[in-house]
């Protein structure tokens, strides 16, 4: 495989990685909260994750409970903003900070532990697929359930009574009100359930990817998420499109180093930041956003 | 002409109401102490389970950060990068922008600092060394800023999102220049950037322990409060900040102001990180700004864009980032609680404190 | 889901609706202080009233959103606790807002399902949208389902909240204030509309201030001043117009009669705008091709349908908008715009179509604003003075501002809007570009904002005068331009414009 090819390959799993918190996000945004807690919540579902494949032995126990985890994360960013109407980059930086804390003490013990990771299944038939089969089809579950709940969030967004719901409640949330909804339930658990997302996002990290706990080891991911998203203009295949961008320019350092390319890594490592920045700005320049109106100002509120 | 008359005394009803609510609000008042009561409670019981004695914790906090003269001197030396990424927080608030990218900013100003420092060297005398350093570390914090001003400002990308992944960018620039163009040779393998010449480092004034840094943060700081406060630069910002539709009709500049806003604050990050960069570490690091600039964000929402509380904030919250060093050593900590304790806080403060007007019903 | 009931409520002695001493206080302000009113099946009951009368705080009481104090609601002569909006309307009461409740972003069909109960969990599109299409039918409601509610005119926006509302089992209606952005032939078919519920039994309430419909749909009325019921159940026919007026203002009141001054001859135009077009954010134009001269002494009232061009009109020449095409000459000489600072030296101001948005800054003063105004792009805020100028301007216009002291994101609605009004209508302006000045104004203020814009163009200025209400327009302008989809439908010497014609011109070119 040419090193191109393989740099496609590789940026399969990373990119689900990402995809999951940003799809969090996206549910979390739908319904009008941007939440940066989604980096922590990563953090959390990555360390739950391996803690408890780490105590039980179980990976599959490991990565409910990153689900777990992440949604107790979202918990706090959703009282905070949703139920106390605490500013929500705010409160999503504390949060994160709270995780960062959280995580580094109760992970301290895990430290340098390695963990098997999640096994590769191969689909059978899909999988023999010349060249894109075994690159897309000789993964993870994770990276499985990451292809399947990309259009499950597109249909329940457009196709479900919730899903109405939800993006009604991120556009004006006075009018959901007035519609007999509760915009505040709403908004609670849409936090909650995109931080569970996110936190199988740790989990792919941690026990599809890398195998063992570090501190901060999700290195901005969520953060990334929340570009994604606008890069995605709020939609699910979006978020799979952007991920994957990402997750090339995640694999270029990888690739590049194993092939002995005498090239700096930590100018590589930037790239994905730098990757993701340019598809911001370029995105953000062809005009109108199609951001639920009720957040539209959100990542400009100072108080 | 009855409803007008309605009209005024709803009005100066209204008024009487909000002054009453302001001077009887001892409920409040407790609720909000009950509260960060409550956060350091539940501090000392996450320290317990984590092995820590939650009777001594509190002591031991306070001795290692403000109780002995070193230890103050510490907090005040370490309350500089944060304080000044928390003004670099407050002034672009003014005009309406969040910026998250103090932790870039710092390590740019850092990193622009060691670059001149360790080129000038000993070659200049010690105080034409200073000022360059200073110089092109605050130069270079407001450019890098400036990036995610102008792509704001151009192009429409959100300066939140741009500004956090600057960062991730500007610790990378770092972490490329110090493992590979200048390692230091003498490091025993580890990767740190040759230190700078002495006669660039800040030496402790008349005994205290404290360097010129902490004098220039107070300077900088009242100074801010006067400009926003009584400049015309700082009255335009919070228009723009307030109402930047009313600010364009009514003819001021908001894209530089904006641009400017965003550029100043970055400057006093970028003053921040090369101060601590001569005033403290001498070389850079790996983790030289360990998260300085965020718990400068932190800082400022807890100071509400006021340079003077700000600061105040920065001083509290560099006590409690030492604070963790005796956590570490006499309670056996992972030094990163603090994070728990900072992040408890600013938690504590968000959930009882003003809250955003959206209104749901 | 059901439309409203066939069968005609027969003896019409028990009333659909019955207040009884309704009190509502918000702090120490009481906005409802006893009010009572009956309401009959197959009636069109008016509530008249004043900005600020009460109006708005009782039918909102009467469709669940604020609980009363005291007072009592009765239904069909039973007592009802309606505790939400959705108790209110399973009990077949349905309310079309003022403030549109609709989101722009989701499609009609999306946003009538937003408001039907339903146990299913999955959306039926297809169900709703035949639904949908039968009753649109059925009351001559024409809705298109899947267009997105951002792309609708005012008035297909107000249809489909009727739409809303029928499918939701109506018993009683309740319209705030409907006709305020409708074109007099949008008004007939609403009235129409509502007739034909009322042949179903169905009772209407109409809150209004405009004592044409009152004449024009009502049965009963009532009239609310101050919070309390000044009079009630009334006959429209048996009462006056100036007896109304004095019920609602609680004094009789001179309006402003119309004297249409004589062009001043041989003047040039201080503006003249030569096939402008101008591009919407959203990349439709918002004005197209428009030839248009505005002069000294005069009084230019522009109509149209909202959203057909008066904002981006108002916002350039104030030289807060840029052009597309065409040419801006101010003297006679083109200038390039965007450009407040040159608009503002040339002498042209303008009262914000939208002051919360444009105007008001939060968390700054009325003294802070005055600065702001006074300095006039000039970069130089003398916060110090403003005070005794705002005491200055306040003397001059008469309208009454408040403590100059109080955040200007504080103050009602009104206020700002006198704040506002003050500061434009007294700053020795060439031009004054007027944009629905008298929004949300008391009857008296609103008296007071009309004759300070007739006497500055008496004494030599240009007024353009942008407004929904065409009898504030036929009634001061010298002039009327009809835009319509950002064009210029026509222009009509005040003095012989009618309402149909006007009507007819903002919707002419919409098919187009």
């Amino acid at each position: 495989m040419s090193i191109a090819g393989e740099i496609l390959a590789n940026a399969i799993p990373g990119s689900i990685a990402l995809v999951y918190p940003a799809l969090g996000e996206l549910v979390s945004e739908r319904a009008g909260v941007i939440n940066l807690g989604t980096e922590g919540a990563m953090l959390a579902g990555a360390l739950g994750g391996i803690a408890t494949s780490i105590g039980t032995g179980n990976v599959w126990l490991g990565v409910v409970v990153a689900v777990l985890c992440g949604a107790a994360t979202g918990s706090v960013h959703a009282t905070a903003v949703v139920l106390r109407r605490a500013n929500q980059l705010a409160s999503g930086l504390v949060v994160w900070f709270l995780a960062l804390g959280v995580t580094s003490v109760l992970g301290a013990s895990d430290n340098g532990q390695v963990v098997s990771l999640l096994g590769a299944v191969a689909v059978p038939g899909l999988s023999s697929i010349p060249v894109v089969g075994p690159v897309l089809f000789d993964q993870n579950l994770l990276v499985y359930l990451g292809y399947v709940l990309v259009p499950a969030t597109w249909w329940f967004i457009h196709y479900t009574r919730g899903g109405l719901v939800l993006r009604a409640t991120g556009e004006r949330p006075a009018v959901v009100f007035a519609g007999g909804h509760k915009p505040l339930r709403v908004r609670f658990l849409a936090v909650c359930a995109g931080s569970a997302i996110a936190g199988l996002g740790g989990a792919q990290l941690a026990l599809g990817i890398v195998g063992n706990w570090s501190n901060g080891m999700t290195n901005g991911y969520g953060f990334v998420a929340v570009a994604v998203v606008i890069f995605a203009r709020w939609n699910p295949f979006g978020v799979l499109l952007g991920s994957y961008v990402f997750g090339v320019a995640l694999a270029i350092s990888s690739v590049v180093q194993a092939h002995g390319i005498a090239t700096n890594q930590y100018l590589l490592d930037a790239l994905p930041y730098c990757v993701t920045v340019v598809v911001l700005v370029a995105v953000s320049s062809v005009g109108r956003s199609n951001a639920p109106e009720s957040q539209r100002d959100a990542l400009s509120e100072t108080s | 002409m009855t409803s007008e008359r309605l009209v005024l005394t709803r009005s100066r009803a209204w008024d009487v109401a909000r002054s009453a609510h302001r001077a009887v609000s001892w409920t409040r008042v407790g609720i909000v102490a009950g509260a960060y009561v409550l956060c350091l409670v539940a501090f000392a019981a996450f320290a317990a389970w984590r092995g820590a004695n939650p009777l001594t914790l509190i002591p031991t906090m306070l001795q290692s950060s403000l109780l002995e003269p070193s230890a103050l001197a510490q907090t005040l030396l370490r309350a500089v990068p944060i304080g000044f990424a928390a003004l670099a927080v407050a002034v672009p608030a003014r005009a309406g922008l969040v910026n998250v990218g103090g932790e870039g900013q710092l390590i740019i100003g850092a990193v622009a600092g060691a670059g001149v420092g360790i080129a000038v060297g000993a070659h200049v005398p010690g105080v034409v060394g200073v000022l360059l350093t200073v110089t092109a570390g605050t130069l270079a914090g407001g450019l890098w800023a400036a990036i995610s001003g102008m792509l704001k400002v151009a192009f429409g990308a959100a300066e939140s999102v741009t500004t956090l992944l600057m960062n991730f960018i500007a610790n990378d620039i770092m972490l490329f220049l110090i493992y590979q163009p200048w390692k230091d040779p003498n490091g025993s393998g580890q990767p740190q950037s040759r230190p700078l010449a002495a006669s660039i480092r800040l030496q402790p004034l008349l005994g205290t322990g404290v360097t010129l840094a902490v004098v220039l943060l107070v300077v900088v700081t009242v100074g801010l409060w006067f400009v926003i406060r009584r400049t015309g630069w700082g009255f335009a910002l919070r228009v723009v900040g307030g109402n930047p539709m009313a600010a364009m009709r009514n003819g001021l500049p908001t894209r530089r102001l904006s641009l400017s806003a965003m550029t100043v604050g970055g400057a006093l990050a970028g003053l921040g990180g090369v101060l601590n960069l001569i005033g403290v570490e001498g070389q850079l690091r790996p983790d030289l700004t360990a998260t300085f600039g965020y718990v400068g964000f932190l800082a400022c929402f807890l100071g509400r864009n006021d340079p003077i509380r700000v600061a105040l904030a920065a001083i509290l919250f560099s006590a409690i980032a030492l604070s963790g060093n005796g956590m570490q050593i006499s309670e056996g900590l992972d030094g990163s609680i603090v994070n728990v304790l900072l992040g408890a806080i600013v938690l504590t403060m968000l959930t009882v404190g003003r809250r955003t007007k959206e209104a749901l019903t | 889901m059901s439309a409203p009931n066939d069968s005609r409520a027969e003896p019409h002695d028990t009333p659909a609706l019955e207040v009884r001493d309704l009190v509502k206080t918000f702090g120490p302000v009481r906005a409802n202080d006893g009010i009572s009113f009956t309401v009959m099946p197959g009636e069109v009951h008016a509530l008249l009233g004043e900005n600020g009368a009460g109006k708005s705080t009782l039918v909102k009481s009467l469709y669940g959103v604020h609980r009363p104090d005291s007072g009592e609601i009765l239904r069909d002569g039973k007592v009802q606790h309606l505790d939400s909006p959705s108790v209110a309307r399973r009990s077949g009461i349905g309310m079309v807002f003022q403030d549109m409740r609709l989101i722009p972003a989701l499609s009609v069909w999306e946003n009538i399902a937003l408001h039907l109960e339903s146990t299913s969990g999955v959306l039926r599109p297809r169900q709703l949208r035949a639904l949908i299409a039968e009753t649109s039918e059925r009351y001559g409601l024409a809705t298109h389902p899947l267009r997105k509610v951002e792309h609708l005119s005012i008035g297909e926006w107000q249809r489909v909240e009727l739409v809303k509302v029928l499918l939701g089992g109506l018993r009683l209606l309740i319209l705030d204030e409907p006709t305020s952005v409708l074109t007099p032939q949008e008004v007939a078919g609403l009235f129409a509309m509502v007739r034909r519920l009322t042949a179903e039994g169905v009772a209407v309430i109409i809150i209004t201030h405009k004592l044409r419909e009152v004449r024009q749909i009502a049965d009963r009325v009532t009239v609310l001043r101050g919070g309390r019921t000044v009079l009630m159940n009334a006959s429209p026919h048996a009462l006056t117009d100036a007896e109304l007026i004095t019920a609602m203002v609680g004094e009789p009141v001179e309006t402003l009669q119309r004297a249409v001054t004589p062009p001043v001859t041989g003047a040039h135009a201080l503006v003249r705008l030569n096939g402008v077009s101008v591009r919407r954010p959203d990349g439709d134009w918002g004005l197209r091709d428009l030839d248009l001269e505005i002069r000294p002494g005069e009084i230019l009232g522009v109509a149209g349908l909202a959203g057909s061009g008066q904002n981006e009109l108002a916002d350039l020449l104030v030289g807060a908008d840029g052009i597309a095409d065409g040419e801006v000459v101010v003297d006679g000489e083109a200038v390039a715009l965007p450009d407040p600072v040159r608009m503002r030296r040339a002498g042209i101001v303008g009262v914000a179509p939208d002051p919360v948005r444009q105007f008001v800054v939060p968390g700054m003063t009325v003294a802070e604003h005055t600065a702001l105004w006074n300095s006039a792009g000039m970069f130089a805020f003398d916060v110090r003075h403003a005070d005794a100028d705002l005491r200055r301007r306040d003397a001059m216009a008469e309208l009454r501002v408040v403590a100059s002291s109080r955040r200007m994101d504080r103050l009602s609605g009104g206020n700002i809007q006198r704040a506002l009004l003050t500061l434009a209508l007294t700053s020795d302006a060439r031009v004054v570009v007027a944009s629905y000045p008298t929004r949300g104004l008391d009857v008296l203020t609103t008296e007071r904002t009309r004759t300070l814009l007739r006497r500055l163009s008496e004494a030599g200025a240009a007024v353009v005068l942008i407004s929904e209400d065409l009898d504030e327009l036929l009634a001061l302008s010298d002039r009327v331009a009809v835009l319509a989809v950002g064009r210029l439908a026509g222009i009509l010497p005040g003095g012989t414009a009618d309402r149909n014609t006007i009507g007819e011109l903002m919707t002419g070119v919409e098919a187009a």
